[in-house]
Formats: structure tokens, C-alpha cells, sequence
């Protein structure tokens, strides 16, 4: 059939509608969905973001799904994972202890120990780095460091793509990676990001600090005075202005969102030299880095011990006298620890109050909630 | 209709109107405002922020004297800049919308906020935030790249009933030279009643175009923090401050700071 110039021009337009649709619209995109790896016919995971909490920034290429989150699961607690099919990522972040390692470092599969404390896993999804040392920025790319890393699972990620993409058992990752991702063939970024859907699932906010904020109960008075000790400064007002006597805890775990963290660096006093551990010094460059690390949440606290990035505290009762007593002073403490020559002076009633306090950040409808077990 | 237009309308003919149309697309379909639709957006101030010390360039890290010659380093230099306002020929105030957070840690730190075009001749703006914005409210409120979310706060708020840390100034000093600095200096300031407005009378008016950009350079000499004209601080006296309900040093400060800002 010939076109006569009427059909040509609607022909035009119809392109020009989807052109102008294609380049310069921003409702024409699709918001929950972009790059490759994506599967628009996943089902969309429905994350309930909790009260006070900021909104959740997820990257574009890697929305989470139901299909995605489920497998995310499964590889989170693969063991295959690892060199010699024994340990899985929830080895060493175990969920009774707030996703993390009761020992003070993590044992690999080859009887090596790592350098740093395992971080607890909790509202990930609303960190702006990640390690002690903030040397990833996304999630996706922390996920990639502890497989092959040779002190922990110590496997090849090809090897690891190549287990999975053979894999015979009931789960049949390619089949879940085609539910997943639209695709059965398995690749190290599909991995890496079905794992951080998962992890991005790990909300905790229903502590009885959190059930208090809500209005759903009340705490007790210790509990309460320790809160106030938590968001007072520390000092005597008669030599410090601005001091309030407080435990000074507010300024590194910020309330602000209820993360408990500012998600930023620090020196908290903890040593004068850092030869054996620069923090972030070791990935800035910055000799005015050296002896900062990341501020972990407070979330679950009570059940992640041990503390510090090296898990020199056992108990919170240590981590509060350190505090107490000022930390070390060296050129890069933080300026937050401005009592290193004196300490908070806080008294034994006062570390109680306050260490009640941090027993009601635990959650513990969270670390035994059934979706983030293992699976397997 | 449609045999009536393929008969009469020749191909050549349609070539306007296919333009026309794809006019229209553009017009209706995008959400985005076309810069001559956009008439509350017409020209844009920008200042840029040059850290000084004693009227000489500086970096945080670099080590220096105050003006009672103990050997000092800033480490930190953080403070939120709100409604910046530029005065027309009527006299009239025309505040821009935006909420910024100078980190002087961050190289590059710029003021941009919108006005209309004309001339100016005086530029105004707070320092730390106005108290309808500052106390009770939840940072969880803001998107994430806000200056005033959770994660844009990173480290600049107190509490929900306190508001934000309008300005941290942060170091350390030692109390002769040939000591290491490690005595740390530690000035948070904030609270509704340190918020402070610095204004400057320019010598010559400034021009706002239209979709253009007018920029100029505002220093902050970081020593006047300690030495001003009416006052000085005593580091070693005084080298804490850090209170969510205001203190006097704290007063104080914001007011030497007020006289730290030039603009070039």
C-alpha cells in the first residue's frame, strides 16, 4: 500500500513523540528500573522505610526485587562461596550478634586471621561508606572484597561464578538468577548486587529505644537518664563551657535519623600511634587521617561485642571507661575527645544509666527475624 | 478527513508542520522548565569561598600561629550559610531559597542561590540557620543531598530540639612553638540565638543578567575567629565550646566570625 503524505507525517510524529519521550522527558523514564541488568518482570520488594528514618538512596541498576532479595539470601549464606565450600558470608556476621564476629578478627578459610573486627550488618542501606576504613563506596563494591580476599573466603570470583552457574541442587542459582535478573548466566556483578539487595533489607528499628520513639512504650528511668547523659556534653560547665556532665556520645552517633552514626571518620583516642593500623590514612594518603575509622552504629550494641575496629573491648563497660578517661591523646584525636586530659568524669551510677541506655538500641525481633537466616 | 488531506496537502507542505508538532512535543511533554519559561529563575549569584589566614591562603591541616604566637592547625571548618540576599536599586531585599553548608575540608566550596536580573549594591546573608528551620525539625525530612538530611548534616546536628551545629571550628594548637599540637581546640556554635547576619555595602553595584552567571569571591580569614577588633579568644583559656543551648564563648565567636567574611 502506498503512503500518502498524511501517513507519512503521522509516521513522523509517532517518532517524535517517542524520540522527545526517549531524550528529554524525565516522567518517559522508568524510575525503578535502568541498565542492563535489570528485570522488569521481577516484582518490586516493597521496603517499608520505619518512622524517622531518612529516605533510602538505592543505586538505579540494582532496585531491589523479591526475586532479588531472595537470592540475595541464598548467596549471603553460600558456603560455596568460599575456597573450600565452609564458610559463607554469615560466618563471620552472625545474626545473634547484630550481623557480626564475636571474636576480636574473623578466621578465613585457610586459618588466617583478618586485621579488623567484622562490622555489624545493620542499615547498611543508609551508609555512605563502608569498612572501618571507608574504602568502598557502594555496597555492590564492599561485597566483591570478602570472597576473594585471601585471610577470608579465598575464592577466585571466576571460581565462584563458575560453582554457581554449575550448580545441580535444589536451589539452581541460574534459575534463580533468571528470576532474579533476566538472565541464567551468572556473573560476579550479579552477585555482588543480588547480595546487596539482601543486605539493604537489614533494618533494624524496633528497639525498645525505637518502640519509645513511637510513643509504644515507655523506658525506665535509667534508661532514660542514660539517654540524656548520651546526648549531653561532657565536662564540668565551670571549666568548659558548654560542659553539661554528660557522656558527650551524641556527637560520632548522631540521633539525627536514628542511625546512631554520622557515618563519618574519627580518632576516638584509642592509641598514639598507628603504625600497625593507619585507618583511613590508609586509603586517603592523608597523614591527618591516621587513626580514624568509621562510626559504627549503636544499633544492637549490646549484642556486638567486641568493640572497636579491632575488637579490643569485650564488654560496653570498657568502652564506656575508655571514654570515661579521655583516650590518648595524639596529633590526630578528634577534636570530640576534648577531654583527653581529664575524661568525662562520670560516675559509677552515671555508666549505668548510660550502659541502660544502650540496651534498649537492641533488636532483637530483627537478628532472629526468620527472612534474614540461613536459608539453606 | 483524512482522503481530503492526502489529496489537497502536498508532501513538501507538511515539513512546517512536522516541526511545528515536534515544537509542541518538546512544550507539553517535558517537565523540565525551558530557561525562557523560567522567569523566578533569571540569573544566578555565585560566591565563591577562599579559606585565608592572617590575609594569606590556607589550607585546613597547615600549621600556623594565633595571635598569641602558640603554633595551631584547623583541622575542621564547617558552617551553614542561609538566606543569602542581594539589595536592589529600590532597597528592597531579594533573598535567594537555598540552605548551604560550606566544608572548607572540600576544595572548591561555593554560594549559588537564583535572583532576579538587575543591579545590586549589597550583599546580606546568616550565618547558621534562621530558627524556622533550625530547632524541631527532622533532618530524615530532607532528601539525602540536602544540606539538612541526615546524611547532608553528617555530623552538624545536635538534636531535635536543639537543631543544627551552625559552625564547627576545630584544630589543634600546642602552647609553645616546637611542641606538637596536640591540644585540641574544639568551637561548636549554634543554636537560635548565635544565628548572625553579616552585610556588606558594595563599592560598586553588581549586575544580575538573565540566565547568566555573576560571580565574585568571599573570603573568610579563619584568624579573625580569634583576634578581632573588639574582641580576641584566649585558645588556651577557652579552647571548648560545644553547647546545643548557646553558650557566651560560644556568642562570642559568632560575632568575630561575622567580622571574619571580606568580599573580593
Amino acid at each position: 500500500m502506498d503512503k500518502t503524505p498524511y501517513t507519512s507525517v503521522k509516521e513522523s510524529i509517532t517518532w517524535l513523540l517517542l524520540l522527545t519521550c526517549l531524550i528529554g522527558c524525565d516522567r518517559c523514564q522508568e524510575p525503578n528500573c535502568e541498565g542492563p541488568d535489570c528485570n522488569p518482570t521481577a516484582t518490586p520488594y516493597p521496603l517499608e522505610i520505619p518512622p524517622f528514618f531518612p529516605p533510602m538512596d538505592i543505586p538505579a541498576d540494582n532496585p531491589l526485587t523479591e526475586e532479588g532479595v531472595h537470592l540475595g539470601r541464598l548467596l549471603f549464606w553460600e558456603k560455596s562461596l568460599s575456597l573450600d565450600a565452609s564458610m559463607s558470608c554469615g560466618s563471620c556476621h552472625l545474626p545473634l550478634h547484630g550481623f557480626s564476629d564475636p571474636a576480636p578478627y574473623s578466621t578465613g578459610v585457610t586459618g588466617a586471621q583478618g586485621t579488623r573486627n567484622a562490622m555489624a550488618l545493620i542499615n547498611l542501606g543508609w551508609a555512605t561508606s563502608y569498612f572501618w576504613d571507608g574504602r568502598a563506596m557502594t555496597l555492590e563494591e564492599q561485597i566483591l572484597e570478602p570472597v576473594a580476599h585471601p585471610d577470608e573466603m579465598a575464592l577466585t570470583w571466576t571460581e565462584a561464578v563458575s560453582r554457581l552457574q554449575a550448580d545441580a541442587s535444589e536451589v539452581n542459582y541460574p534459575e534463580q538468577f533468571l528470576k532474579a535478573f533476566g538472565t541464567s548466566t551468572i556473573t560476579s556483578n550479579l552477585t555482588v548486587k543480588a547480595i546487596a539487595q539482601f543486605l539493604r533489607t537489614l533494618i533494624s528499628a524496633d528497639s525498645k529505644f525505637d518502640q519509645w520513639r513511637r510513643g509504644e512504650t515507655n523506658l525506665t528511668d535509667d534508661e532514660f537518664a542514660g539517654y540524656e547523659m548520651f546526648l549531653r556534653e561532657g565536662g564540668d560547665p565551670e571549666t568548659t563551657p558548654g560542659g553539661q556532665f554528660g557522656g558527650d556520645c551524641f556527637h560520632c552517633h548522631t540521633e539525627a535519623g536514628l542511625q546512631f552514626s554520622d557515618y563519618l571518620f574519627h580518632n576516638n583516642g584509642l592509641d598514639s600511634s598507628f603504625v600497625s593500623d593507619a585507618g583511613l590514612a590508609g586509603v586517603s594518603g592523608a597523614a591527618l587521617d591516621s587513626g580514624k575509622f568509621k562510626t559504627p552504629t549503636l544499633r544492637n550494641v549490646a549484642l556486638s561485642a567486641p568493640y572497636m575496629h579491632d575488637g579490643r573491648f569485650q564488654t560496653l563497660e570498657e568502652v564506656i571507661d575508655h571514654y570515661n578517661s579521655g583516650g590518648v591523646p595524639s596529633l590526630t584525636v578528634d577534636p570530640f575527645m576534648k577531654y583527653t586530659t581529664g575524661g568525662l568524669e562520670l560516675s559509677p551510677v552515671q555508666k549505668t544509666q548510660l550502659l541502660a541506655f544502650l540496651h534498649t538500641l537492641t533488636d532483637s525481633a530483627f537478628v532472629s527475624a526468620p527472612q534474614f537466616q540461613d536459608p539453606h | 478527513m483524512m482522503k481530503y488531506l492526502s489529496s489537497h496537502i502536498e508532501k513538501r507542505n507538511l515539513v512546517p508542520f512536522v516541526w511545528i508538532g515536534l515544537l509542541m512535543l518538546i512544550l507539553v511533554g517535558c517537565t523540565r522548565p525551558f530557561f525562557w519559561m523560567d522567569d523566578d529563575v533569571p540569573g544566578t549569584f555565585r560566591m565563591d569561598a577562599i579559606l585565608e589566614w592572617e590575609g594569606q591562603p590556607y589550607s585546613l591541616g597547615m600549621e600556623t600561629e594565633d595571635h598569641m604566637n602558640h603554633p595551631l592547625r584547623l583541622d575542621n571548618l564547617q558552617m551553614y550559610i542561609s538566606e543569602v540576599a542581594l539589595r536592589n536599586e529600590q532597597g528592597e531585599w531579594e533573598k535567594g531559597d537555598k540552605v548551604h553548608l560550606l566544608d572548607f575540608n572540600v576544595q572548591n566550596q561555593r554560594i549559588l542561590d537564583a535572583f532576579p536580573p538587575g543591579m545590586y549594591d549589597a550583599i546580606r546573608f546568616g550565618m547558621g540557620l534562621p530558627s524556622e528551620i533550625n530547632a524541631d525539625i527532622d533532618p530524615a525530612s530532607y532528601p539525602n543531598d540536602h544540606p539538612l538530611s541526615v546524611v547532608g548534616s553528617a555530623g552538624m546536628f545536635w538534636t531535635w530540639a536543639s537543631g543544627y551545629v551552625f559552625v564547627k571550628y576545630e584544630g589543634k594548637y600546642a602552647l609553645q612553638a616546637g611542641e606538637q599540637l596536640i591540644e585540641p581546640l574544639s568551637y561548636h556554635c549554634g543554636t537560635d540565638d548565635s544565628f548572625r547576619t553579616v552585610t556588606w555595602e558594595l563599592e560598586q553595584s553588581i549586575q544580575i543578567r538573565r540566565q547568566n552567571l555573576t560571580t565574585t569571591e568571599l573570603v573568610f580569614d579563619a584568624s579573625k575567629v580569634l583576634l578581632g577588633e573588639a574582641d580576641s579568644i584566649d585558645i588556651v583559656m577557652d579552647p571548648v565550646t560545644h553547647n546545643s543551648e548557646g553558650t557566651i564563648l560560644g556568642g562570642r565567636l559568632m560575632d568575630l566570625m561575622v567580622d571574619a567574611w571580606t568580599i573580593r
